[in-house]
């Protein structure tokens, strides 16, 4: 038997559906950590990178600790975490967020950082204050960016929350854990393109988002010769 | 003031504690398993990015070449950046069994997505005028290519590498998980197993020693490879280009990677 | 009115931008400061709205000192236009007009109703409201800039080198329409470039600085060209300050000589005879409704049959007319100069020839405007 109808059998078993253990349950619990590390590190990222990208100030330092913490290997923090309080949600969500939290803080710092000094310089010449300026000017310019460190952020976090399952909180690194223990390569196949999938979805849901709050203006090939672009 | 100090002191002094700990068990051990792991470390992901460098030119040069070639050349590497490594290497292991490709081959894989896209960047910035100046002074499509297009990409070629390399030294550990992951092995083996933290930071320190001693390596290799760049870069204050880049971010590169 | 007394700027690492400066801008009037780069004119600019604090001395506008006030507070009662226009990209045309009056807290209704008048003030159509910057080209950025500078009505408008960066024809239209524009609104204008020939066309009074931020000259425009403070304003005004400086004196009391002409349908001979009283070598030929037609030389007279009509004979052309009643010297002496015959022809309004003019008699009326330095000259031969 080859090995794509074996995954397709596994995907039509019935008990693979149903359970605590199913693929609904697995799905269910991949998306909450996912999302709960997501917004955790876009709650930290954003505000330092929108601050430190309006002010110039401690901008090199937020940087900094965004490398370092891009360098930090994502199975040592979880371990150390594990160590020190335990098995449970938080390691997991402290070493996803350790991952989420670089590339959302550096895009933003960016998005900040480019907005042309012409343009703030105009809006401060016309009376805007610090906190127009970041508001009216910097956050919408910076939009683009920011979903785009949002995206990154995501899917490296929906790729590597498959580790959860070796902390014992399920997801569904769980197929592929058990998949490799029972030797069962549909299994891991399958987990895999479970992940891949949420990961497709994800970069579709951050498409929506884009076309839904990125100002028209900034979508330059959207709007390339009609008048009535809206 | 001096309560001060002291209940500082008092605060971290388990953290003190750790790093002397850590610090002993480093020492004491670097001979048996530190030593060893780390240089399994350095081979695993050198010789991944290496790989992945080897792939990425050819792929780029070809999507730069034929237009066509690179929204799905694209797509595809982003569609391998998204897989599970822990998957990737569980599903290597009957074929390569033990050996250090179950790591090796993942990790590469992953570095395209990243790698790429600077690649095509990089050749795309190459202007137009100069471009044609080469094929003027009778530059055939290959000379040219190495002596004029990819010289001028090779700041952002490095750029992508060191994004790549920084990403790959710190998911090496994952490979730990197959009995393959270098310092990731110190951690797991020695740290998660007996339930130590001493060899957990150990590993985690020297991962990220070793992940800012190869971006250093690069920077210094793209002040070797590009003597001409050395000049400018920061120098022109307030200037729009040079205010974007902002060193040792590479966000650019990871936006791109993720597009 | 807009005062700098003894101010300075000097900068922390020891650069002056702006040394002891004493400048008044008259309420109503265009001022401009021009000067190369490092002369510290958009520094001096941007004191006026507190976007550069002075590290010595005062900038008071009406009497009151700059300082007082809030900076936000205080500038948006001042219009700030820059280079590029520094319009907000992710906003319409209309909303960027708007920013002020949003800022202020005018209702929206109110706020598009200004946007409104504003645009069909600085001449853009309306259907350009709902457009984003960049569907714009330069010169229409610019009048979105300037309209949104405009339109909380602010008595002061402060413009940085604003049209520097568009190409020479759209520049020259949109200095056409600031002049049209202050003609109407009578504003104190602040405006700084590195033009001398855009500082001449549009300032009442022209500050020269030079570089180390010290003012070198402040005049009228035709004053600074007549009469340069020293080798440093001589320099920058330009070698050909003499031949610019006659835009500032009207033709229309240059003496034309109308017994040159001849009309269509005359006969060489009738020509050779007035050719001959008037002892000119050239006639002026008209047609019927007395435009010109081009120039005739008594040499080619000479050649002619008696009986042949002088708009048929061999005619050099008449080069660019001036108009008497509103054109300068400079434009009457431009045209002689490119005439074939070394003469410029005058027109009226309507474009009927008036008369001709010879290069010995602009000579003569240069020179009077040259010695004649007691008329200020600036109320008139402009545009």
């Amino acid at each position: 038997m080859n090995i794509a109808s074996e995954v397709a059998s596994w995907f039509a078993q019935p008990q693979n559906w149903s359970g605590s253990g199913g693929i609904p349950v697995r799905f269910a619990e991949h998306v909450y950590y996912s999302v709960l590390a997501l917004l955790a590190a876009a709650a930290i990222a954003v505000p330092v990178g929108l601050l430190t990208g309006h002010t110039g100030r401690g901008g090199f330092l937020a940087i900094s600790l965004a490398n370092f913490a891009r360098a930090l290997p994502t199975i040592g923090v979880l371990t150390l975490v594990v160590l020190g309080m335990g098995l449970g949600l938080t390691p997991v969500l402290v070493a996803l967020v350790a991952l989420a939290v670089p590339p959302i803080l550096v895009n933003t710092y960016e998005g900040v950082r480019g907005v042309d000094p012409q343009v703030t310089d105009a809006a401060r010449g016309m009376g805007m204050r610090g906190g127009e300026v970041l508001a009216r000017l910097e956050v919408p310019m910076a939009m683009p960016l920011i979903l785009l460190g949002l995206r990154t952020a995501a899917i490296q976090v929906v790729s590597t929350a498959t580790i959860a399952a070796y902390v014992g909180i399920g997801g569904l690194g769980r197929f592929i854990v058990d998949g490799q223990s029972q030797q069962r390569i549909e299994q891991i196949l399958g987990g895999a393109l479970l992940v891949v999938a949420l990961a497709l979805a994800v970069t579709g849901l951050f498409t929506l988002l884009r076309r839904w709050v990125v100002a028209p203006g900034l979508r330059r090939r959207a709007a390339a010769s009609s008048s009535t672009a809206s | 003031m001096v309560e001060a100090v002291r209940a500082a002191l008092a605060f971290t002094e388990p953290l003190w504690g750790w790093a002397v700990q850590s610090w002993q068990w480093g020492w004491s051990n670097f001979d048996d398993p530190v030593g060893p792991m780390l240089a399994e470390h350095v081979l695993l992901s050198y010789a991944s990015v290496l790989i992945g460098l080897a792939l990425a030119v050819p792929l780029g040069v070809l999507s730069v070449r034929y237009r066509v070639v690179y929204p799905p050349v694209l797509g595809g590497v982003n569609a391998l950046y998204a897989v599970p490594s822990l998957a990737l290497f569980f599903l290597l292991l009957p074929y390569t069994a033990f050996t250090p490709w179950t790591a090796i081959l993942p990790l590469a894989l992953y570095t395209l997505a990243i790698l790429v896209p600077n690649v095509v960047d990089g050749l795309n910035q190459v202007p137009d005028h100069v471009r044609q100046a080469a094929v003027a002074m009778g530059f055939g499509p290959l000379r040219r290519l190495l002596r004029v297009e990819l010289p001028v990409a090779v700041p952002v070629i490095i750029a992508g590498l060191r994004v790549a390399s920084v990403a790959t030294i710190s998911m090496v550990s994952v490979a730990s998980l197959v009995g393959l992951g270098g310092l990731g092995g110190v951690i797991l083996t020695y740290g998660f197993a007996r339930d130590f933290a001493a060899p957990v930071v150990v590993g985690i320190a020297l991962s990220v020693a070793l992940a800012f001693a190869t971006d250093g390596l690069l920077v210094l290799a793209q002040r070797a490879l590009t003597p001409w760049a050395r000049d400018r870069g920061p120098a022109r204050r307030g200037g729009r280009s040079a205010r974007r880049r902002i060193p040792g971010t590479g966000a650019r590169a990871r936006e791109e990677a993720a597009a | 009115m807009i005062t700098f007394e003894g101010v300075s700027k000097r900068y922390p690492d020891g650069t002056v931008a702006v040394d002891h400066l004493d400048l008044t801008v008259p309420t109503g009037h265009t001022t401009v400061l021009v000067g190369s780069s490092g002369s510290g004119k958009t520094t001096a600019l941007r004191m006026i709205n507190r976007m550069v604090e002075p590290t010595a001395g005062t900038v008071a506008i009406d009497g009151d000192d700059v300082r007082g006030q809030d900076p936000p507070v205080l500038r948006r009662s001042i219009g700030y236009v820059i280079q590029q226009a520094g319009l907000f990209p992710h906003r319409t045309v209309a909303d960027n007009i708007a920013t002020v009056p949003q800022l202020l807290g005018w209702s929206k209704r109110r706020a598009r109703e200004r946007s409104r008048e504003l645009m069909d003030l600085v001449g853009l159509e309306p259907a350009h409201s709902s457009r984003y910057p960049h569907q714009l080209s330069g010169g229409q950025q610019q009048r979105v800039g300037v309209a949104r500078a405009l339109a909380a009505d602010p008595p002061v408008l402060l413009m940085d080198e604003p049209f520097s960066a568009v190409d020479p024809v759209v520049r020259a239209g949109l200095q056409d329409e600031l002049l049209r524009l202050q003609a109407e609104l009578r504003k104190t204008v602040v405006f700084v470039t590195h033009d001398i020939e855009e500082a001449v066309k549009l300032g009442d009074s022209i500050a020269v600085l030079r570089p180390g931020g010290r003012l070198a000259q402040v005049d009228s425009p035709e004053r600074l060209l007549a009469e340069p403070a020293d080798d440093f304003v001589e320099s920058f005004v330009g070698y050909d300050r003499g031949v610019r400086r006659l835009s500032f004196f009207p033709a229309r009391d240059l003496p034309l000589r109308s017994d040159v002409i001849v009309g269509e349908g005359e006969t060489a001979a009738v020509a050779r005879e007035v050719a001959a009283t008037t002892g000119e070598p050239w006639l002026l030929v008209v047609d019927s409704r007395r435009r010109p037609l081009g120039w005739v030389s008594a040499d080619a007279l000479a050649a002619a049959a008696d009986d042949r009509d002088v708009a048929e004979l061999d005619l050099v052309g008449y080069g660019h007319i001036f108009t008497v009643s509103t054109d300068s010297l400079r434009a009457a002496l431009d045209a002689a100069v490119l005439s074939p015959a070394g003469r410029a022809v005058g027109v009226a309004d309507d474009g009927t020839v008036l008369g001709a003019v010879d290069q010995t008699e602009l000579g003569s009326a240069i020179w009077a405007a040259g010695s004649d330095d007691d008329r200020s000259g600036t109320e008139d031969g402009r545009g």
